[in-house]
């Protein structure tokens, strides 16, 4: 490794220069896979000796290729994906895996994958359901994406790597999890955005060496001596992409965001992957089923007639009551980024929820732009006037 | 707009001061004030608290604290009218509904990062007709129809509108249905936090007697309007400073805790480094 820089400073080093680590591993042969979406089972590339690469665009990039392929009136995050793919910005991937968890990366893969010559371009469909059917079909996805890249890497892909690899996955959901414990007492140990660099540097990293920048950094914040400031509440974050840290400063300018549910915090890393006889059905179990975005249809029952909303909600957001409760939340926001339909229709239950819990709410939409952040900075503390 | 309100400890207002703030303006809140104090004849240190608000909430040096507009539009109309539950303030760059509870902001909702829910829709739409903005609402008023014009985004309503003076429309339709297709808009944002009365309208928009009227047709309640709906927020932001000084008084705490600079504003994204 090039740097010296270790724990939160050298999250903060690989947040910054995101492509600088791939580029080296580039040179000295390895191979490289972009992939935009929390849904890629990512183990399936570190037991190849993969590197995988979550392509999150660029939010200070103006874009201009990607516009000219679609209209402007879709979902930022994928249009920004595009625009750095067709700029060839992340000129050191061998390929890319997209995955049908929303309708437009789905869509945006299949401009992507013609307008670009990646040596390797695969696309995963994916069930919109948690049911058993659903997960006998994902996991014979799971087995095409397994074939393409034994093709590609000349490699077979044994349970053994596989095992190996999900250990070492499942190492890293443990060890944000312990991060994310840090911001229980109040102040927290360490602030959102620092959670965020470092949850952006593990998306950029090998995951050997993500769980080692994490040892670090959880080492750091138990030891140190510059403690986050108290500020005037304690914040749940819920939206599908929050992964810059100058967006995440101005929600903390007067609050702790002490939990994120959102990409670029606590989502790929709850709960683990069972290693089952057949490795692909646990990942497939894991993928479909543990990963709380928007994009899934869940159900509280199938009993027809009888409506039971209450139920329902508890079933689909239930994991929400014991984060409000344990990490003493006294308010969440709702950052829906511009255009995400699943997150916008999820946002309507969300807050009934919410409501529920006795948790006061708030809903933000952005562009998943860096840029005009002062309408978002007047939102929020107004939300934290009301509940304060 | 830059707005300055100065009040007694009763809450009567000594000085109000409004202009154009502009992009050199901004950072001379300092002159703004030393204006607003003149004409009450008074000097800086007479001043007890200064409360900042608006998007320039942080471009003002002197202030003691920064509150958001919304908190302080909420104090302002509620101070005019106690009955207040609901208010609209609708500018040229925003819209927001807030929800009010004893004089306290206790919920609100705003346009999304839009032009097509704002002050600003009208201010196009009324370029593309070639009338004054002041005019919109009294030729709105004359109207015998309204023609339906699509809410969802300022420049296809622009182009809306030049294809219905093409078609032969009136004017006055055109404009009426302009009006109520932004009350429309407005009224869906306002569903969101509730819409209960009193209903009080803020902001530029709110001088429109068009969009009263079609405010009210779009909520189904009647529209109050104060006589200056432009200054409730300063307003409120004079009163939440009384307030923060009575408090502190009360309970023997010092007022100011750092020296007044009447100086030059620093910039919001200076600030932040």
């Amino acid at each position: 490794m090039s740097s010296k820089a270790s724990g939160l400073a050298r999250a903060r080093e690989v947040y910054s220069h995101r492509a600088q680590r791939a580029r080296e591993l580039k040179a000295e042969g390895s191979k490289i896979l972009g992939y935009p979406c929390a849904y890629v089972p990512l183990e399936m590339l570190t037991a190849l000796d993969v590197v995988p690469y979550r392509t999150c665009g660029d939010i200070r990039e103006p874009v201009t290729e990607a516009d000219r392929a679609l209209p402007g009136s879709f979902c930022p995050v994928m249009r920004t994906c595009l625009d750095c793919a067709l700029k060839n910005r992340d000129d050191f991937l061998d390929g890319v895996v997209a995955i049908h968890s929303c309708d437009p990366q789905e869509k945006t893969a299949r401009v992507w994958e013609p307008y670009t010559d990646y040596p390797y371009f695969h696309f995963i469909d994916m069930p919109g359901t948690v049911r058993p059917e659903a997960l006998a079909y994902f996991r014979g996805q799971l087995d095409d994406f397994r074939k393409t890249l034994e093709a590609f890497t000349g490699r077979e892909l044994s349970r053994q790597r596989l095992a190996a690899a999900i250990e070492c996955h499942n190492r890293q959901r443990r060890l944000v999890r312990e991060l994310y414990e840090l911001t229980r007492p109040s102040p927290p140990l360490v602030t959102g955005s620092e959670i965020l660099q470092v949850v952006k540097a593990l998306m950029s990293l090998p995951v050997a060496e993500g769980n080692d920048l994490l040892a670090g950094v959880i080492a750091d914040v138990g030891n140190r001596s510059d403690r986050p400031a108290r500020k005037s509440a304690r914040l749940l974050t819920w939206g599908s992409t929050l992964d810059d840290a100058d967006v995440m400063q101005v929600l903390e300018f007067n609050a702790n965001v002490v939990m994120d549910e959102s990409c670029g915090g606590i989502r790929a890393y709850r709960g683990e992957v069972k290693l089952t006889a057949d490795p692909l059905e646990g990942l497939a179990d894991y993928y479909l089923k543990e990963i709380t975005c928007a994009r899934t249809f869940r159900q509280g029952s199938l009993s027809g007639g009888a409506k039971d909303y209450a139920a329902d909600l508890q079933s689909r957001f239930g994991y929400l009551k014991s984060i409000v409760r344990d990490w003493q939340i006294d308010g969440a926001i709702m950052l829906l980024v511009r255009y995400c339909d699943p997150f916008a229709f999820e946002m309507p239950s969300v807050k009934d929820y919410f409501d529920t819990l006795g948790l006061p709410s708030t809903y933000i939409e952005y562009d998943y732009t860096a840029g005009a952040l002062a309408p978002l900075r007047t939102r929020v503390e107004a939300f934290l006037e009301t509940i304060s | 707009m830059t707005k300055v309100v100065i009040t007694d400890e009763r809450d009567n207002c000594l000085s109000v001061v409004k202009g154009p703030t502009g992009a050199e303006h901004r950072r001379l809140a300092n002159e703004v004030m030393q204006r607003a104090l003149a004409r009450a004849d008074l000097h800086i240190d007479d001043i007890s608290y200064i409360v900042a608000t608006g998007y320039g909430r942080l471009n003002v040096p002197f202030a003691d604290r920064q509150i958001t507009e919304l908190s302080c539009h909420a104090r302002g109309v509620a101070s005019l009218f106690p009955g207040a539950r609901t208010a609209i303030d609708i500018g040229g760059q925003d819209a927001k509904c807030l929800k009010i509870d004893r004089g306290r902001l206790t919920g609100f909702v705003m346009n999304d990062k839009c032009a097509a829910g704002t002050g600003r829709f009208l201010e196009v739409t009324a370029a593309a007709l070639g009338i004054r903005l002041d005019d919109m609402g009294n030729v709105a008023l004359k109207a015998t129809r309204k023609v339906p014009v699509s809410s969802l985004c300022t420049i296809f309503a622009q182009q809306e509108v030049v294809a219905l003076l093409s078609r032969g429309e009136k004017l006055e339709n055109i404009v009426a249905g302009l009006h109520d297709a932004l009350a429309g808009r407005i009224g869906a944002l306002a569903r969101r936090v509730g819409l209960d009365p009193d209903l009080v309208l803020t902001g530029g928009v709110a001088m429109n007697r068009g969009m009263a009227r079609a405010m009210e047709q779009a909520l189904g309640c009647a529209v109050l309007i104060p006589a200056e709906p432009l200054l409730t927020g300063a307003l409120g932001a004079a009163i939440l400073a009384r307030e923060t000084c009575t408090r502190a008084l009360a309970e023997g705490q010092t007022l100011h805790p750092r020296p007044r600079r009447m100086e030059e504003a620093t910039f919001f994204g200076t600030e932040e480094q």
